[in-house]
């Protein structure tokens, strides 16, 4: 089911949550909702499952084109997923993932047989079939989480809402979970929205990712745009790591930059990756810089250049390229960049 | 560094046990010996008469009749409060929390002397009462309504910081899942909050069956009849009948050991530790 935002506003006293956020999420897709903390990201998820209510104005939320404000939050077939799991500690995996279909009116409510063949299959999805009878207590952080997925698959969504899903699990755990969940989602297709502040999950996982700040959103595109193709300097700056100069480049332009004249009071972005190290043509030139620390574990070797008038410069390199170049600390070297992005104040 | 300051240290810590051990001696194990050993002096045999007496039997059963209302009543009434207080915010919540603090604050005579003031023969609602023929004060209801009072914040206090610091995570996860506001109540919040909510029934039973001061103002002492336990105890206490005194204390007293009993093992169960998951 799509999902269409046009004009919401929410304050919280004199803060301004959200601010005229439109925004559209088309069927089946799954999208990333990023930005900093207080960004507004889980406020604007909150608002579509209905447990956060917009400000009264023009604001409007649809799904698949039918205006929700009137339909209750238990009426709204939302799979909602949260950051500290929210299981019922008192109830069996069994009986959490059951529960959706034991509250439903007595008329539509399945038997007993039928619950139980339906939380099976979803357990097997989620690969926790053998921990039906477990309590949520005796579950690592992963296991917990997937029962929350299962338990809000079981209500057959048309939404899925993912606060963070990832943000309470140690890094080895939330990298597996967040593979493990694309390929469920591309088993699925249903319309998930997932907020987070990790820009590489948002990257790695979603179709499309909306990038927040300040309550506004930044910029919405497919994770190759966002990343190649930034259209502020806060989501450059927030989408990878980046390297900025004010006014003037301290390294030449490669021709296919599409760079040209260079701006008094311009701001310039450069990714690390961007960055080539080159041998120094003439010793005193202003360009010369000073290899300060080179970082070599890793897929990448990075390196810190020190000079004159401007922070540190970071620059990824190839393992190959690196070797090519044979570069030790204290050694002087020139830039040059590959890919410049431009963002005047 | 080394011995010195262990050693002195160790000097704060016997003193300081010491002084504890004392004071428990003094206050709360001597009683107890002494309730005991005065209601036995007699024998058994005359312990036993002391409740087998009709007008004991009467303030056992008064006080259990009182109880049996009155934490029904403080029931609905802690989940309620407890569930508005930790769930929702709402204009007057701060005053709502001191105002079920009130029967802590308040004396228990001044209590009763309310309820006299309210439903006595020469109270607001004396004459409409008198008119209906119906009997509050120096009757059942009036002690029912002074009990309920001062036990009022019991349950409520324990279920308020307990379902506060649950947050509303899965509340909010079962409403997403359909569930309407009682299947939440009685299948989330209150199973979430058993323990809390048995250690409130706990302590509001023994102060409802040890209840005296706001009791004694509004029962009138008849004997046989509007005596609950506590009275009772005095009653026989002020005609020199210690030993029958004594034994019906005792009754309280074992009472409050039991209470301690079930609060103990209840506090065990992880009243205060069952966190959310």
């Amino acid at each position: 089911m799509s999902i269409e935002i046009e004009h919401i506003d929410k304050r919280y006293g004199a803060f301004r949550a959200l601010d005229d956020v439109s925004l559209e999420i088309p069927r089946g897709e799954l999208t990333a909702l990023l930005g900093p903390s207080g960004s507004g990201k889980t406020t604007l998820l909150r608002i579509i499952a209905g447990l956060e209510q917009p400000d009264p104005g023009q604001g409007l939320i649809r799904f698949q084109g039918q205006d929700i404000a009137k339909v209750p939050v238990s009426d709204r077939r939302v799979g909602f997923v949260f950051q500290h799991y929210a299981l019922f500690p008192h109830l069996s995996v069994f009986e959490n993932v059951a529960f959706g279909l034991r509250v439903k009116p007595r008329r539509q409510r399945p038997g007993d047989a039928a619950i139980k063949q339906k939380v099976g299959a979803l357990l097997d999805l989620v690969q926790l079939a053998s921990f039906a009878e477990r309590y949520p207590a005796q579950l690592s952080g992963g296991q917990r989480q997937r029962v929350a997925l299962a338990r809000a698959l079981a209500i057959e969504p048309e939404v899925l809402l993912l606060d963070e899903p990832f943000g309470a699990l140690d890094a080895k755990v939330r990298l597996e979970l967040r593979r493990w969940l694309r390929r469920l989602h591309d088993e699925l297709h249903v319309t998930s929205v997932f907020v987070t502040h990790d820009q590489d999950e948002a990257m790695e996982v979603s179709d499309r990712v909306v990038i927040m700040n300040q309550g506004r959103i930044e910029q919405i595109g497919t994770p190759q745009e966002v990343y190649h193709r930034p259209t502020s300097a806060f989501v450059m700056s927030f989408v990878g790591q980046v390297n900025v100069f004010k006014g003037r480049l301290p390294g030449t332009v490669s021709a296919a930059s599409g760079l040209h004249a260079e701006g008094f009071g311009a701001v310039y972005f450069v990714r690390p990756a961007d960055v080539d190290i080159r041998p120094l043509k003439s010793t005193g030139t202003e360009q010369a810089l000073t290899v300060a620390r080179i970082h070599t574990a890793g897929p990448l070797v990075r390196i810190e250049l020190a000079g004159r008038g401007h922070e540190l410069i970071t620059a990824e390199l190839t393992q190959e390229r690196f070797q090519q170049l044979d570069l030790a600390p204290q050694q002087q070297v020139q830039v040059e960049f590959r890919t410049v992005h431009r963002f005047d104040p | 560094m080394g011995a010195v300051p262990a050693f002195r240290f160790n000097g704060v810590r016997r003193t300081l046990l010491t002084a504890v051990v004392l004071f428990l001696l003094l206050f709360l194990v001597a009683p107890l010996v002494a309730v005991f050993s005065e209601a036995l002096r007699k024998g058994l045999g005359a312990y036993f008469a002391a409740f087998t007496d009709p007008a004991a039997l009467s303030a056992i059963k008064l006080t259990l009749l009182t109880t049996a209302v009155v934490i029904p009543l403080n029931l609905v009434f802690g989940v309620a409060a407890a569930w508005c207080i930790a769930k929702f915010r709402f204009p007057g919540k701060t005053l709502l929390i001191s105002l079920i603090d009130l029967p802590f604050a308040i004396s228990p005579v001044i209590a009763g002397l309310v309820f006299v003031l309210l439903f006595g023969r020469n109270g607001w609602l004396g004459a409409w009462l008198e008119a209906h023929d119906w009997h509050i004060i120096f009757a059942w209801p009036g002690i029912v309504l002074a009990t309920t009072f001062v036990t009022l914040p019991f349950i409520a206090r324990e279920l308020i910081p307990y379902m506060q610091e649950q947050g509303r995570d899965e509340e909010e996860a079962a409403r997403l899942m359909g569930a309407n506001g009682w299947q939440i109540l009685f299948r989330i919040t209150l199973p979430r909050a058993k323990l809390a909510l048995l250690y409130g029934i706990v302590l509001c039973n023994a102060r409802a069956m040890g209840e005296f001061g706001a009791v004694s103002v509004v029962s009138g002492h008849v004997r046989g009849q509007t005596d609950t336990l506590p009275l009772h105890v005095e009653v026989l206490y002020n005609e020199y009948d210690f030993s029958a005194a004594f034994a019906v204390a005792s009754l309280l007293t074992l009472l409050a050991l039991v209470t301690l009993v079930i609060k103990t093992w209840l506090e065990r169960r992880g009243v205060h530790a069952t966190r959310s998951a």
